[in-house]
């Protein structure tokens, strides 16, 4: 028993939701983050099943465009979390309710 | 043996996305992430698809993962308080939304198996670096240059964003009588009684406040 394309794609919007759960959920924009990271890794999932069931090479660009975007999103976001930090002195969403610094 | 080897590395990533949800501390949440990480990973290669996985491991796990530590390590994040629940009259369309995702669900799984599965597992060149470099350069050039344009975007919003104080900023804060600092080597919550002045370096200040500069001289740019 081989396993079905629809196992490969089930799994991947399981762990999307639990992503989604996560931002939702989650007061520390750090946690936010990862959360943020793991729906992008459910995505790469569903690309590289399709990938590699339709035998076609595209779905792996594209995984590895996602993954210089997710590389790029890291280096950005975690120098605004850090400013966000130098100012206010907290990481709670909560207490960041303007976009002022 | 490949669904096994499925099912294990499906529980795997589910039950580590659980818990880096579940986790109170942003550093047990992040080596959960990796756990999920490396699940995939594994997934990848049943998929036949080495290149992808190990680019998984080394970008993923290995440097946005050793980022997202550094910054936590730096920041000293302590644990996320209880609160209480607000918006308590959402739980019904949360459930209701989730019965609409399992049902959705269901349905792809359903309707997925009739459309024509090819097996994996087969020797096919498809996931191989060879391949995966010929689409990059030939096909997919357009997207591989701007790639590389937001990378070097997100190094200048880095930079520009985790400089002290901002925006560059030629400004300089001196403190009176002694040496003058330019401002963003300064903390200024350290010292509240430094007197501003409108200068490009640290001479021109002194001598806008008629002191005498103690600082070597330096090239400035």
């Amino acid at each position: 028993m081989t396993p079905q394309l629809s196992w490969y794609l089930a799994l991947s919007a399981v762990l999307f939701t639990i992503g989604v759960v996560g931002v939702m959920i989650k007061r520390n924009v750090i946690s936010m983050f990862m959360c943020i990271e793991l729906m992008l890794n459910a995505v790469n999932l569903t690309f590289v099943a399709f990938s590699s069931f339709f035998r076609d090479v595209t779905g792996q660009l594209f995984v590895f465009i996602v993954m210089t975007v997710a590389a790029a999103e890291a280096a950005v976001g975690l120098g605004i979390i850090i400013a966000i930090f130098r100012s206010r002195e907290s990481l709670d969403v909560d207490d960041s309710s303007t976009l002022k610094l | 043996m490949l669904a096994v080897l499925f099912i294990l590395f499906a529980g795997m990533a589910v039950g580590c996305a659980i818990s880096m949800v579940v986790q109170r501390h942003p550093l047990y949440s992040a080596i959960s992430l990796i756990g999920v990480f490396i699940s995939l990973a594994c997934l990848y290669v049943t998929l036949a698809a080495p290149f992808i996985a190990a680019v998984q491991v080394i970008v993923y796990a290995g440097a946005i993962m050793v980022l997202v530590v550094f910054v936590i390590m730096l920041l000293s994040v302590e644990e996320e308080e209880r609160r209480s629940m607000r918006l308590r009259s959402l739980v019904p369309i949360a459930i209701g939304l989730a019965a609409v995702f399992f049902a959705e669900t269901a349905f792809i799984i359903f309707f997925v198996h009739k459309s024509p599965g090819t097996p994996t597992g087969n020797i096919s060149d498809i996931g191989q670096t060879a391949s995966i470099g010929a689409g990059l350069f030939t096909t997919y050039l357009l997207p591989f240059e701007v790639t590389s344009i937001l990378l070097l975007m997100a190094v200048v919003g880095a930079i520009t964003l985790a400089r002290r104080g901002g925006l560059i900023s030629a400004q300089v804060a001196v403190v009176p009588g002694h040496a003058s600092y330019a401002r963003e080597t300064l903390n200024p919550r350290a010292y509240p009684d430094l007197t501003e002045v409108n200068a490009d370096n640290s001479r021109e200040a002194a001598a806008l406040l008629g002191v005498a500069d103690k600082t070597p001289a330096r090239d400035h740019e």
